[in-house]
């Protein structure tokens, strides 16, 4: 009997650790729902589908990173370059073209991040931390230099932005465009995540990259995959943000590695690498921007909002060790 | 491998001094060429860029070579910077520190040393204003008295505000937040506040305004906000939400918020001339290294920009 209650307790316990972000979430919306009656309005979905955009973007690149045993905090310099490029160059070559060089431009920044660590024989998530922190200042230095330290708003470009436009207010039936693009590529990446053998190859190396690549997995081409992908979110995530926005400054992208590596957490994907999936950051996700929402909604103030933020990422950060212990 | 790493890392060093730490060109007077140093915060921050470029262009007027120390927000840097321009035999420092307690005992240092110290678009605490030999800069608590001023006068009768602050526990934000408060009538009515919980961020001010949207909905007739960039947010969440009557206040006077006062979506932008601090920062240390005396608090005032008064001011480059 005793032995049956200690079971079935180990197993209820096991079921919160498991499905923890998913609670908390129905917990928020309840509790929230009864308080404030204004959150079940048609707006306020509308509002937090918006505001699920750009970090939604970051965070899924950043789950590969964490995946494969890394990390990486050159987000907010990428981002705040990404933008403020993007938009310069819409008079001169449209916005498609910019958006495009945008999106390469990311991509060659993060592919950048890899080899630089594959170079440097970078192979602990520590290593990377501070590389990726070096050309976080690099990036966002280069974007002030290009500026000079003023902002762009979208007001001042004289060509037409009907794409942009469409990103930061268009709705498709009662979506906005911004979460079906973010649909579009969870459901890329998910498939690319848990149908490839490229995609299973991450969660080898972040398991345990010499086991990795003793087995033949080219760890250092992942390496460098898995930053050309977060590279090219975050690129993804500095034209959603000014589509909605529609103002940039040189520092823009300031503190979005933190939410996403927080989201990416939250949701369950193990720090230590090998574990984890876009599903369970697009939980993660839901449940940073659902805490700000509702908190704003309950009238929390800014300074308590922050400790609670701290507090969960560090729960979150104590419950993966749980796990995986 | 470890070599191609001290490379990689060398090199982001000295694109950071570049960014970071550069000097003009030396001044072309004739007269004796001062040096001077400017310790500010981040030049992450925009105004902060624009103040520098400011120093720049005046410095030649005034017999002035300047450097910069940029101290991205960390007090050490800064402090280091102070110390550096003590060791490197400056003239005068302009100081726009994070955080003013932690630069207070280099300020010693720099009296001791003998160098001319203004401070900068912040202020020492009264107890320490014996540490700088002059203040230049705006009042933040001032400028949310006249935006509050401006709001009684606009409606008489009566309204509702919210306020989108900025970085929570900053200087700035505190003072426009206790000085706009000080400005209002007793019929101006605050509905809710919430400041940006990690800097100026535009998304940030955008969320909260959508928060309050949700909230209050037509109850809203005015929002304060503390930076243009931020109120750009809020005026995209008031149009997204169909609501194109309210009254939004934003500070700063930069491009953006002159774009927006222009285009007739800001009631009022509250300015601040980094240009004249600048200037007067320079003539005040000029005529003390002459021997001259200037008057301790020199306030620039605040250019209240809105749709009637914006062509009597200088466009902003910011």
């Amino acid at each position: 009997m005793t032995k049956q209650l200690h079971l079935r307790r180990t197993q209820i316990t096991g079921f919160v650790m498991e499905y923890l972000v998913f609670v908390t979430i129905l917990v928020l919306v309840i509790v929230t729902a009864i308080v404030q009656p204004n959150f079940s309005t048609a707006q306020n979905f509308t509002n937090l589908m918006r505001q699920f955009g750009p970090l939604s973007f970051v965070a899924l690149g950043m789950t590969f990173i964490i995946i494969g045993g890394f990390i990486d905090l050159s987000v907010p310099g990428i981002i705040s370059l990404v933008a403020i490029i993007t938009l310069s160059l819409v008079d001169t070559i449209g916005e498609v073209g910019a958006m495009l060089v945008g999106l390469a431009l990311g991509a060659v920044m993060g592919c950048l991040n890899g080899v630089i660590l594959v170079v440097s024989g970078a192979s602990t998530q520590a290593k990377a931390l501070f590389i990726t922190f070096g050309m976080s200042q690099l990036y966002g230095a280069a974007a002030l230099l290009y500026t000079s330290g003023t902002s762009m708003n979208r007001t001042f470009i004289n060509h037409p932005m009907p794409v942009t436009s469409a990103l930061g207010q268009g709705m498709v039936g009662f979506l906005s465009l911004s979460f079906v693009v973010f649909l579009c590529f969870l459901f890329v990446l998910y498939i690319f995540q848990s149908r490839t053998a490229l995609g299973r190859s991450i969660n080898y190396t972040g398991g345990n990259i010499v086991a990795a690549e003793l087995s033949g997995i080219p760890t250092k081409r992942i390496m460098v995959l898995i930053y050309a992908i977060c590279g090219f979110m975050a690129a993804v995530s500095a034209i959603v943000l000014f589509s909605r926005v529609t103002v940039t400054t040189p520092t823009v992208g300031a503190n979005f590695e933190r939410d996403a590596i927080m989201a990416v957490v939250v949701g369950g994907t193990s720090l230590l690498g090998g574990k984890g999936s876009v599903l369970r950051t697009m939980m993660g996700v839901s449940l940073v921007v659902l805490m700000s929402n509702c908190m704003n909604l309950l009238g929390v103030q800014t300074h308590l909002q922050e400790v609670l933020r701290g507090l969960i990422l560090v729960t979150a950060i104590w419950l993966d060790h749980r796990r995986h212990r | 491998m470890k070599k191609f790493l001290a490379t990689v890392l060398t090199a982001i060093m000295v694109v950071g001094l570049f960014a970071g730490c550069q000097a003009d060109a030396p001044a072309e007077t004739g007269d004796r060429v001062f040096r001077a140093g400017f310790i500010t915060q981040a030049m992450s921050n925009e105004s902060q860029a624009f103040s520098w470029r400011e120093f720049q262009r005046l410095a030649p007027e005034f017999g002035f070579e300047m450097q910069v120390f940029a101290g991205e927000n960390e007090p050490m840097v800064e402090v280091a910077g102070i110390e550096q321009c003590i060791a490197l035999g400056f003239d005068a420092i302009f100081v726009n520190p994070s955080s003013i307690e932690s630069v207070i005992p280099a300020l010693m240092q720099a009296k001791e040393a003998g160098l001319i110290v203004g401070m900068f678009s912040s202020e020492l605490p009264p107890e320490f204003h014996h540490l700088r030999d002059f203040f230049v800069g705006s009042d933040d608590f001032l400028g949310g008295v006249q935006a509050g001023e401006f709001v009684s006068e606009h409606f008489p009768d009566g309204a509702n505000f919210v306020e989108v602050g900025g970085q929570a526990g900053h200087d700035a934000q505190i003072k426009r937040r206790d000085g706009f408060r000080a400005g209002i009538a007793d019929n101006i009515i605050e509905l809710d506040s919430q400041n940006s919980p990690t800097g100026w961020n535009t998304h940030e001010a955008m969320a909260i305004m959508e928060d309050f949207i949700v909230m209050y909905g037509d109850q809203i007739d005015i929002v304060w906000c503390h930076w243009d960039n931020g109120a750009s947010g809020v005026i995209q969440a008031l149009q997204n939400a169909g609501m194109h009557d309210v009254f939004v206040i934003g500070v700063d006077g930069n491009r953006t918020g002159y774009a927006q006062v222009r285009e007739g979506v800001q009631a009022l932008s509250v300015g601040q001339s980094f240009t004249n601090m600048a200037k007067q920062s320079l003539e005040n240390a000029r005529t003390m290294l002459l021997g001259g005396t200037v008057p301790a608090e020199n306030i620039i005032p605040l250019d209240m920009v809105t749709l009637e008064t914006i062509d009597t001011f200088v466009e902003p480059d910011w």
